[in-house]
């Protein structure tokens, strides 16, 4: 009895050391690049933090300073927010449509998935110098080609009504992740249930509706929530590409931290206005989490209730 | 109960080996010495690519040099100023760095007069008086010059030919670059005379109004009274006609795209797009930029220096290394990318005699006496975002604000 009752006590002990020992790059690497940095620019955001001199310890007049005297924190927040609520939508759909479009099959559709996803492996700095040239408003070639159609495109990048688009254009460059997710979760669908859909009657865009889309529900949630994240932090394309102009139309909250921290040399302000921003992702994120019971739909949920019910 | 007490006691240990973590890498990694006893200096660059072998080789030199002192090059490339920012913020500056934007950096520096001083007078005036102004601030020196570029007139010499104009001369007023504007300007071959950046370079664009007399601030700092003086409101005045005329664009960068197109007869900016220009097969020339009636044109001088960190253990050897920096040898060893900053080589050089280079160094004796706002006021880059912002309003075509007005906003 006595070592039968010791034996597994000791392998549990053993079986929850194993596991711990084989992640413990991950958990080094997660305090040291990620939760340390995180605890301290949280630190930072209390004190007055120059480069150079001393720092001064200031409680919360940091995020005082940001909503009662700071315009362009106000101007900024409502450009990403702007910036997000095109960008998400476009992105997801753009993403649908092409993942739609390769899971098609027809002669050498590998090519056209590779041509796709191609752009999404090119660096933010490449995309944006890239899409400068593109941009041009006199020697670009969106232009050129635009003026073959006969209409005189926009001064893309002069223009500040038209410089949000730019960037929304040049970042949907990115959407091959996206697109790549999305066509794996479609390919997963087994092919009975199209074939089940046609017998009955239904035609493709029936069963698009009413068995692509809520298979795939839990990958759009995925997918809402990543662009959601990567919109409100996009940072390369404007550093890059505008540098927040024309006339700050671009000036978005990325940018605005990044030069109150390295080019106004304000590293509290800056902390200070990234932990808002962190706060900001993190209710948006629970909001769409939340929202997610309402329109997302697992499989395993449906196979609960129907065990349920049997009970009943 | 069980498991929210140990995910609490799992967050307690991070945070402590965090704090822990955080205390041992501000430990000093400064003035370590080499194993053999020679004294380890870290010289930070922001050049790329050629550059960095050329400075590398000119370095291993030093070191052979000198048994006891062993540099180490660390080339940070386009993201210097942030590397530097952190390297110093964390109280792990270089001992020796480039730099140019001095009053943003001042406090980690080590003022450096009284080293220049042990040198001797001869020392200080071999370099082109006018740098050393860029390399202090208020009364202390806080680098020592490794090269500079003024801004010059660069033209189209196909254009101006096919347009039957001549080459400009030194000495030509604003008139006469409008004058060869118009003439050049062709809408239907999409030519067009001159061209400027649409959203300047605060710092860059001082200079023109330098040359008609005003600046952004007084010795006191002061915007009220100079950047919206009668003289500088004529300047921005004078640009924005230019570009209501359709003699002259704006540039989306700083023009050199545009000037490479072939389709822009004149343009203004410093020495880094001579080989570009080349490359491109472009026919240019360069020229003075040009004066407002009899007041001499001037150039805001873009200037690099080498400066030493306050926090630097070994000072008198960092300081050795940043006199062979700046030392002939040096200069000269450079000479394919970089204009040099002493007399003696551009003597020894003959640089006068070049056609090309001569425009550098004939705007940099114009330049003498004028410190860039930068340098006398204490928040230099919020204050150029603001400008920054105005000037755009002023020539951007969606806004194209009376520069009146807007230079008041500011100001006032």
């Amino acid at each position: 009895m006595f070592t039968k009752k010791n034996k597994p006590k000791k392998f549990t002990l053993v079986r929850k050391r194993v596991p711990f020992l084989f992640i413990l790059p991950w958990i080094i690497g997660f305090i040291v690049f990620t939760l340390g940095p995180l605890v301290f620019s949280l630190i930072m955001s209390l004190f007055d933090w120059p480069i150079a001199g001393e720092t001064k310890f200031i409680g919360f007049d940091n995020f005082k300073t940001m909503f009662t005297a700071d315009p362009q924190f106000y101007d900024s927040l409502v450009i990403t927010l702007k910036f997000a609520l095109i960008f998400v939508p476009l992105n997801l759909l753009v993403a649908l449509v092409l993942a739609l479009l390769i899971t098609q099959p027809i002669k050498g559709i590998k090519i056209f998935r590779t041509i796709f996803y191609l752009p999404a492996v090119v660096s933010g700095v490449a995309v944006s110098i890239i899409w400068g040239w593109m941009f041009n408003s006199e020697y670009g070639v969106l232009n050129y080609i635009l003026s073959l159609l006969g209409i005189e495109g926009p001064d893309w990048l002069i223009d500040p009504k038209w410089a949000i688009i730019t960037i929304v254009i040049a970042s949907a460059w990115g959407v091959g992740t996206m697109m790549l997710i999305f066509y794996t979760d479609i390919k997963g669908i087994p092919y009975e249930m199209y074939e089940a859909a046609s017998i009955d009657g239904a035609g493709p865009i029936r069963q698009f509706i009413s068995i692509t889309i809520p298979t795939i529900t839990p990958t759009i949630l995925f997918n809402v929530i990543t662009s959601v994240i990567a919109a409100l932090q996009q940072l390369t394309l404007v550093l890059l590409l505008t540098g927040g102009g024309p006339l700050k139309s671009t000036y978005f909250y990325g940018l605005f931290v990044y030069n109150n921290a390295f080019k106004h040399h304000e590293l509290g302000y800056a902390s200070a206005n990234a932990w808002f921003m962190f706060i900001i992702i993190l209710l948006l994120t629970m909001l769409i989490f939340k929202s997610s019971s309402a329109w997302v739909f697992y499989e395993a949920e449906v196979k609960k209730e129907r065990k349920g019910r049997k009970r009943k | 109960m069980n498991v929210p007490k140990k995910m609490k006691l799992f967050f307690l240990f991070t945070i402590v080996v965090t704090l822990l973590l955080s205390a041992c890498s501000s430990s000093d990694t400064n003035g370590e010495k080499a194993e053999d006893g020679k004294v380890k200096l870290r010289f930070a660059t922001w050049d790329v690519g050629d550059d960095v072998e050329l400075q590398q080789g000119l370095i291993d030199e030093f070191n052979a040099k000198n048994s006891d002192i062993e540099v180490v090059l660390e080339a940070y490339g386009g993201d210097y100023d942030t590397k530097i920012t952190a390297g110093i913020g964390a109280k792990d500056a270089p001992d020796i760095m480039y730099m140019w934007n001095y009053p943003q950096y001042k406090d980690a520096l080590e003022p450096l007069d009284s080293y220049i001083k042990d040198r001797g007078e001869e020392y200080k005036s071999n370099f082109y008086e006018a740098l050393w102004n860029y390399n202090s601030v208020g009364e202390d020196i806080y680098g020592l010059p490794v090269g500079y570029t003024t801004h010059v007139v660069y033209y189209n010499k196909d254009l101006f030919d096919a347009a039957g104009l001549e080459y400009p001369q030194a000495g030509w007023t604003w008139e006469d670059l409008q004058a060869a504007a118009k003439k050049l300007t062709n809408k239907d071959k999409k030519i067009t005379g001159f061209a400027f950046p649409g959203q300047p370079d605060p710092y860059d664009f001082e200079m023109y109004l330098w040359g008609n007399g005003a600046s952004y601030v007084d010795n006191k700092g002061k915007l009220d009274g100079n950047l919206n003086s009668k003289k500088s409101i004529e300047t921005f005045t004078m640009f924005q006609n230019m570009l209501e005329e359709g003699t002259a664009i704006t540039t989306e960068g700083w023009g050199d795209t545009e000037m490479k197109s072939g389709k822009v007869g004149m343009f203004i900016n410093g020495a880094w797009y001579l080989s570009a220009f080349t490359e491109a097969g472009i026919n240019y020339g360069v020229v003075e930029i040009p004066a407002f009636g009899n007041n001499p044109s001037a150039s805001i001088v873009s200037s690099s220096g080498i400066a030493m960190s306050k926090d630097s253990k070994h000072k008198e050897a960092a300081f050795k290394f940043m006199e062979f920096w700046t030392g002939e040898q040096a200069n000269k060893a450079r000479l394919s990318f970089e204009l040099p900053v002493l007399k003696s080589v551009v003597e020894s050089e003959k640089l006068q005699e070049d056609p090309i280079k001569k425009v550098f160094y004939n705007m940099l004796e114009q330049s003498e006496g004028y410190t860039p706002t930068s340098f006398v006021t204490e928040d230099w880059s919020k204050l150029s975002d603001e400008l920054s912002l105005v000037f755009e309003q002023i020539f951007n075509p969606s806004t194209r604000v009376d520069p009146k007005e807007a230079l008041n906003s500011v100001a006032k």
